[in-house]
């Protein structure tokens, strides 16, 4: 327990001080118990009755932060791996495995070898497209492929398939999974509190024998996950590329899932030193929340964990810092979305003595009585949906974004202006004492709501920690009562410059528009009319643009009377995008 | 001499029970012992109570955190919307809560809850709704009458309604942007029909034809003694609460709501391929299937079991195991089953690949589903899904508002308390006989239709190392994109 007594006490005088007065809630305290072991590993238990079963996870702190050029998106492929089983687990016998597994990875080093020259060709501009397509492959490449294809049958006959999930699932495990971000690769599990044992013998074994089998199969899952998350999703191929604009020289600049070129070509033996490197136990943390005694599973994790030897040497510190933005950046992108206004900031990391003060400013414009939606939506009209407001710290700097979808009738510059409009009322008036309490009040009864899960419990404790410091489950929600109206100023002003702007602008793509106008024509006459329009989209002269109008005009009339609707409205659009044009045109020589 | 002699006899017994408790690691997981752990279904009839109308409530006290919840739910919703005016449950759920309520203004609302650090949410689903307040439980007594405004007096005011009205068109526009969101409409258009009430989706036309007057008589109507089913959950001294719900739900007039049956479907669909093309994404998305049953059909536990060695259960799934961890073919393949309480649930497959790869895939799938009703499943799939669903039921119950809603549900769409008492041991009976059977009998591989939406050039290429082409697995039907504002096919084969 790390409750303080004497806090405690002094706490109980100054309710009884208080008698009488409204009642006011304290915010929420989580008893953790903390261990740290011989090797370095760190165990943090909250125990918790409610529900017979235990959530147990691990954080290891390694990220794509730790990753460099080459190898992004290893520590994401890692986390894959760690799935494939053990000398122990996922195998019929590891020591006939073993040098299938040696043959592969020599197959797969002549394959890089013929990649490296299709590297080349593309270069030089003999090949087109992806150096992985099948029309690319090469004759060597064929051969070498049916090789591997040989091998991998050879492995699979070895392979207990998927034995790690299995085992888990026929003992009433639920939700094994894991996630890679910036900071951290966290694994998870819930199990029932009876068969705490079975996960330190699990987590060991996985920690101390891994197996990272099928690499080169996996390889390819993670390319589909890539695909599925970003390259296929309308809006985060452009969000991949604008946090990419966003973080300059801090390794936040790459994604965390990796670079398509670097994922296809990762060899089990970049893993296997990643591995040694950052899963040694002094990187790593163990939370379990739920229902079992301290006692037995510190007796468990002395008895599992501790027979990993802690690491050669400590991981690298990052040492790259951010390079401060010396003017505002840009970038525009059409897109397969309802238009939309980002503007992002550089702001301080988790620890930071500020962060507190931060977050309290997107509490205040956050919801439909935060300041965004009150000015956008309700005074001035000009977004739709409800604008938002995200604080992120993370280990080594931290982001802060407002936004907006931009509503008909309503222009991109009208919706950046009034968002900027409330950044700049933040930095020249204090908060009122009303407002400033009610996100407060808000900010106390969340920090109760975070605590109903078991699992986000584990969660948070391991993501806290990720990011520099678990306490700050207990500490923050007060640091954020704690914060004043000058408070919020001095970081408004301290972080959110006009030099520091990264600013997105989201149209939608062309041909992809709603236009209730179009829809309502017929058939032929709709997609006539589509094409048409398209074509109107790409003239830029107003000269042209006029001559188009005049024929499309004089040849109306000739039109069958199916198209009539059509014609018209296309010489409505031409007329308008003119008129457009022509402003634009005036608006420049000014 | 004598201390000594202690000290070196203690190191001694450190060194040897160091000794014996690494010697003691199992070589195996299968060789650890565990303590026995019993779980009995909570009782729901200890938590029920009536109002004096009759109101039901299920309640179950957890003094762990400062918070109370209570969540008033009713039957009806989307089934019920009349022709022309598709959308109204949707806009009449949001704008209950966000238009203002009793003497106080929208704004005010918001302002009064928010200052409360109060969630207070309505919605209006398919077939049910809710009224939902989690707040801290010193606040009850204050937020509880804010709560009965909202049920009885909601206000829609008209800047909200039409805010309401705007968003829901906006997000319509986004209809045809995430190659997600067509698979999600296209695949209930297939298995449910056009005719059907889930497919009668809002278009500009129908939500402009909407009224705040509507709103209000779509919610007036549902919102009576007789329609509703209380659940609580969190920090509350029995006595208080009791005292509290009566003076407020308990005050709802004694009046039923003329809520019809949820109708069922009756539509069959050529099976074949249905392809999409959506030319700018380089991944396709692959669903196969056909429709299902309601809950408690008599088969239920058999289709269950069958589905998680199939393509439910995950890692430990064929569909899974084969498509994504085997080939590399997917990141998310594998099965599902709904069983709805009150029409029929269906059966899906699917997966994303990499457009050349969509064909193989599918290949590979279909061989899967075909083979549930060609051999009987080994004894260690059948004792894996099993033990899962048996030992992984508690946690249905993990929290107090996850059992009190539960129990609550039961009540309002008539699934009876009994099916939980009882579900252990229906799972517990499922054999490889049964699950060859209904296989057999409830699964059509021939009938069934396959969705698939993506650049369909690239997808049907197919894959040099797999032999399946997409017209393999039957007639291909290339179905339009949908005009996201009117619903009306963008090309003329759609016609």
């Amino acid at each position: 327990m790390r409750t303080d007594r004497k806090i405690a006490t002094g706490l109980t005088a100054l309710v009884l001080l208080l008698a009488g007065l409204p009642v006011m809630a304290q915010e929420a305290k989580v008893p953790v118990k903390e261990v740290t072991l011989d090797n370095g590993l760190k165990l943090l238990m909250v125990v918790r009755h409610e529900s017979p079963t235990v959530s147990g996870g691990w954080v290891a702190h390694v990220g794509s932060v730790n990753e460099r050029p080459g190898i992004t998106g290893i520590a994401h492929l890692f986390e894959h791996m760690m799935f494939k089983g053990t000398e122990t687990i996922g195998t019929k016998d590891y020591s006939k495995e073993k040098p299938i597994i040696a043959h592969l990875d020599a197959i797969r080093q002549q394959m890089e070898k013929e990649y490296a020259k299709l590297r080349a060709a593309k270069r030089r501009g003999e090949i087109q497209g992806n150096i992985y397509a099948p029309e690319n492959e090469t004759d060597e490449l064929k051969t070498l492929r049916a090789e591997m294809k040989k091998l991998q049958d050879q492995e699979h006959a070895l392979i207990k398939k998927d034995e790690l999930d299995k085992i888990y699932t026929e003992n009433g495990a639920s939700g094994l999974n894991a996630f890679t971000d910036y900071d951290m690769t966290t694994y998870f599990v819930t199990v029932p509190s009876n068969k705490l044992e079975l996960w330190f013998w699990m987590e060991s074994d996985r920690l101390l024998h891994p197996v990272f089998r099928e690499f080169y199969s996996e390889r390819d899952v993670v390319r589909e996950e890539r695909r599925m998350r970003v390259e296929s999703d309308p809006i985060a191929k452009y969000e991949e590329q604008y946090d990419s604009m966003f973080w300059t020289s801090v390794p936040y600049h790459h994604p965390v899932i990796g670079w398509p070129s670097d994922v296809e070509s990762i060899s089990r033996q970049e893993a296997d030193q990643f591995f040694a490197t950052y899963y040694a136990p002094n990187n790593i943390t163990v939370a379990l929340v739920g229902d079992f005694e301290p006692e037995e599973a510190v007796t468990f994790a002395k008895k599992y964990l501790s027979r990993i030897p802690r690491g050669a040497h400590e991981p690298p510190p990052i040492v790259t810092q951010e390079i401060p933005q010396l003017e505002e950046r840009r970038m525009s992108a059409e897109a397969e979305t309802n238009p939309t206004v980002e503007i992002r900031w550089h702001t301080v990391p988790f620890v930071s003595k500020d962060k507190a003060a931060v977050q309290i400013m997107a509490d205040l414009l956050n919801g439909r009585t935060g300041r965004l939606y009150k000015s956008l939506v309700e005074s001035k009209h000009v977004a739709s949906g409800e604008p938002y407001a995200w604080s992120r710290a993370m280990k080594y700097a931290g982001a802060f974004e407002i936004g907006a979808e931009v509503a008909d009738g309503h222009t991109h510059q009208e919706v950046e202006d009034a968002l900027l409009a409330e950044i700049s009322r933040l930095q020249s008036e204090p908060v009122g004492d009303h407002e400033l309490q009610k996100v407060k009040n808000q900010s106390l009864a969340d920090s109760y709501r975070r605590l109903r899960s078991n699992f986000y419990l584990m969660l948070q404790l391991l993501i806290y920690d990720a990011e520099g410091d678990w306490h700050a489950l207990n500490d923050m929600p007060g640091r954020l009562q704690a914060v004043t109206a000058d408070d919020v100023m001095r970081v408004a002003k301290a972080y959110f410059t006009p030099t520091g702007r990264n600013v997105m602008w989201y149209s939608r793509k062309a041909g992809t528009e709603e236009d209730p106008e179009l829809a309502a024509l017929e058939g032929k006459a709709r997609l006539a009319a589509k094409q048409m329009l398209a074509q109107i989209g790409q003239v830029n002269d107003p000269s042209q643009l006029q001559q188009i109008i005049t024929k499309l005009d004089a040849s109306k009339d000739q039109a069958p009377p199916e198209f009539k609707p059509a014609v018209e409205l296309v010489l409505k659009r031409a007329r308008e995008r003119l008129e457009k044009l022509s402003s634009a045109a005036t608006g420049k020589e000014k | 001499m004598r201390r000594l002699n202690i000290i070196a006899a203690t190191l001694l017994i450190l060194i040897a029970s160091a000794g014996t408790s690494l010697s003691q690691i199992a070589k195996r997981p299968e060789q650890l012992k565990f303590p026995e752990l019993s779980f009995t279904v909570p009782d729901a009839g200890s938590m029920r109570f009536e109002l004096a109308n009759g109101i039901p409530v299920y309640a179950k006290a957890d003094t762990q955190l400062p918070l109370v919840t209570v969540t008033v739910l009713f039957r009806g919703g989307a089934y019920m919307e009349p022709a022309g005016k598709e959308g109204l449950a949707s806009i009449a759920g949001e704008v209950w809560r966000s238009g203002g309520a009793g003497d106080r203004t929208a704004q005010q609302l918001d302002e009064d809850l928010d200052y409360l650090a109060a969630d207070l949410s309505t919605s209006i689903g398919d077939v049910s709704g809710q009224v939902r307040l989690n707040v801290l439980s010193k606040d009850l007594d204050t937020a509880m009458p804010i709560l009965m405004d909202v049920l009885t007096a909601p206000r829609f005011q008209a800047d909200r309604f039409a805010k309401a009205k705007d968003d829901l068109i906006q997000e319509m526009k986004k209809r045809n942007d995430d190659s997600a969101n067509i698979e999600r409409r296209e695949w209930d258009r297939l298995i449910y029909g056009d005719g059907y009430w889930i497919n009668h989706l809002p278009t500009k036309t129908s939500v402009d034809a909407i009224t705040d007057a509507d709103c209000k008589s779509f919610v007036t109507s549902l919102v009576k003694a007789g329609n509703v089913v209380v659940a609580v959950a969190g920090n509350f001294e029995e006595p208080a609460l009791k005292n509290l719900l009566d003076r407020t739900l308990g005050a709802l007039p004694k009046e039923t709501a003329q809520v019809p049956p949820v109708p069922q479907p009756d539509h069959v669909q050529e099976p074949g391929v249905y392809l999409i093309d959506k030319p700018d994404v380089n991944q396709g998305r692959v669903s196969v299937g056909q429709l299902g049953f309601r809950l408690g059909t008599p088969d239920e536990a058999s289709l269950r079991v069958m589905n998680d060695i199939l393509g439910g259960g995950g890692f430990t799934s064929r569909i899974t195991k084969s498509v994504r961890s085997d080939k590399g073919l997917a990141y998310s393949a594998g099965s599902y089953m709904t069983f709805p309480v009150t029409y029929p649930g269906f059966f899906r497959a699917l997966f994303q690949s990499k457009s050349r790869t969509c064909a193989g895939a599918l290949g590979i799938t279909m061989r899967l589903i075909r083979g549930m009703g060609e051999q009987k499943v080994s004894a260690s799939e059948l004792e894996t899904a099993k033990s899962s669903f048996l030992l992984t039921f508690p946690r249905r119950f993990e929290s107090a508002e996850r059992t009190a809603t539960l129990f609550a549900g039961d009540e309002l769409l008539g699934r009876p308390h009994s099916y939980w008492t009882s579900y252990r041991q229906r799972i517990a009976a499922v054999t490889a006989d049964d699950v060859l059977r209904v296989a057999k009998d409830d699964l059509h591989p021939d009938r069934m239709v396959i969705l698939v939406v993506g650049n369909s050039e690239e997808i049907l290429k197919g894959y040099p190392d797999f032999p399946d082409k997409l017209g393999d697995f039957g007639p291909i039907h290339k179905v339009p994109l949908r005009d996201p504002l009117t619903l009306a096919p963008l090309t003329e084969e759609g016609k």
